[in-house]
């Protein structure tokens, strides 16, 4: 016989399997935030130019990181945004590092310059030996 | 064919085998490859130096991939993930790394090119105050030089000019060409000859004593007559007469090549020739005393009437 009180305690036996479950597979969304703002970083130290396969990687990632959290697969978003984020890191800090190194290349051009020239104005001004009798 | 059961068991081992071989490797290849990205990261020193925070989350995430792959199996997705994590971590410490050497060796070049500027400018300094050193002396020296020739002209004048006091009957007037001290003809020689006076001897000592004790200095002895009688006589009376104290002169020890000898009869008269008193002062030897060590300038040649 079903009472009044058994629906009552179906219904909470409900609610309660529903909030276990809902607990259970938390979707990551600040792995997911923390991903995205490491591609839109990034994209800021022009990865798009000095690390492209880095940033491909790490957008490639963050797309399927989404695509399992709109699936509610947590544990797969979870893993791919981890990735996504540190591909892009890597995509920031090797653009960083290739135009640093760009920079370091044309200030030893543009010393040895300097050093040129100051050796040729020294050069051409230094000796005043008297002109022959 | 048929085939024995030994036989499929056989084939299903030999393919378990190549499965395992195969996969095996992949799955711990990955943390293989963590812990090498990990370890060379650590033997850099300029990771240790400029990535420790990336170096650090690195190792951990290898601790974390190795705990895995102890607890789950190499294979399982927490194994992969941390040996992922950790290989890209690394690789994040090394490009790190890269950017911080590469700021450093900007900002040791930016040091380096202050220091070149500097040093340009310091010579560029140093120069310019050397030129203006050496424009100071050389205009000294010129100064000098110049008061040097003044004092040295200023000297051979007083000197001229004392020896020319000593002569008797002398008259001396100063040229371009030198001091010239005017000799009568008549105090040095008789009418028509060409052999000094007597009375002639002191006045040739004291040239000749002059010349020694001067001697950077040469004279011109230039002999002029009257125009009484022929050019060519006179001509060669004066040249006799001026070759007559150029002998004196070198007879008393100065060198034959501080004397000169020129006769120039007739011509550059002092006085017209129209009186006996403006005649006898025609009739002269002149004795070009030298400025400096330098030959005598020629006589410039008679303007024409």
């Amino acid at each position: 016989m079903i009472t009044l009180s058994g629906i009552r305690n179906a219904i909470w036996c409900g609610v309660a399997f529903g909030i276990v479950a809902c607990a259970a597979t938390p979707m990551p969304s600040d792995k997911l935030a923390v991903a995205k703002s490491s591609v839109d970083r990034a994209e800021q130290a022009q990865a798009g130019q000095f690390a492209q396969g880095e940033l491909t990687s790490a957008r490639n990632k963050l797309a399927a990181a989404q695509a399992a959290a709109d699936k509610h697969d947590a544990d797969v978003a979870a893993r791919m945004a981890d990735q996504a984020q540190v591909d892009a890191q890597l995509a920031e800090f090797t653009a960083r590092a290739k135009q640093q190194e760009q920079l370091a290349a044309q200030m030893d051009a543009s010393l040895d310059d300097l050093r040129h020239e100051a050796q040729r104005n020294s050069a051409t001004a230094a000796p005043q030996s008297p002109p022959p009798q | 064919m048929k085939r024995t059961l030994p036989g499929y068991l056989a084939i299903a081992a030999s393919a378990a085998l190549f499965i395992g071989c195969q996969t095996a490797p992949k799955d711990e290849g990955i943390i293989v490859e963590a812990r090498d990205a990990v370890s060379r990261a650590e033997s850099d020193p300029d990771i240790s130096k400029y990535a420790p925070t990336e170096l650090t989350r690195a190792r951990q995430f290898l601790t974390n991939a190795e705990g895995a792959a102890k607890s789950k199996g190499a294979r399982s997705p927490d194994a992969a993930q941390y040996a992922y994590l950790a290989t890209q971590t690394a690789r994040v410490a090394a490009q790190r790394a890269h950017e911080q050497v590469a700021m450093a060796h900007i900002k040791a070049g930016e040091t380096e090119r202050q220091k070149i500027l500097v040093s340009a400018r310091e010579n560029e300094t140093q120069r310019a105050q050397a030129d203006a050193q050496q424009a100071r002396a050389e205009s000294q020296n010129a100064r000098a030089e110049t008061q040097s020739a003044q004092a040295q002209a200023a000297q051979a004048q007083a000197e001229a000019q004392r020896l020319a006091a000593q002569l008797e009957n002398v008259q001396a007037t100063q040229t371009d060409r030198g001091m010239v001290l005017t000799l009568g003809g008549d105090v040095l020689f008789d009418s028509g000859r060409a052999s000094l006076k007597p009375g002639a001897q002191r006045s040739i000592e004291q040239i000749a004593s002059f010349l020694e004790e001067h001697p950077d200095r040469r004279v011109q002895i230039e002999g002029f007559t009257d125009d009484q009688g022929t050019d060519d006589y006179n001509l060669e009376l004066s040249q006799k007469r001026a070759d007559a104290v150029a002998m004196a002169i070198i007879q008393r020890g100065i060198e034959a090549q501080r004397v000169q000898a020129t006769g120039y009869g007739e011509q550059y008269p002092k006085a017209s020739n129209n009186s006996a008193g403006s005649r006898q002062l025609n009739r002269r030897v002149e004795i070009v005393v030298g400025k400096d060590n330098q030959a005598i300038p020629a006589r410039q040649p008679p303007v024409a009437p």
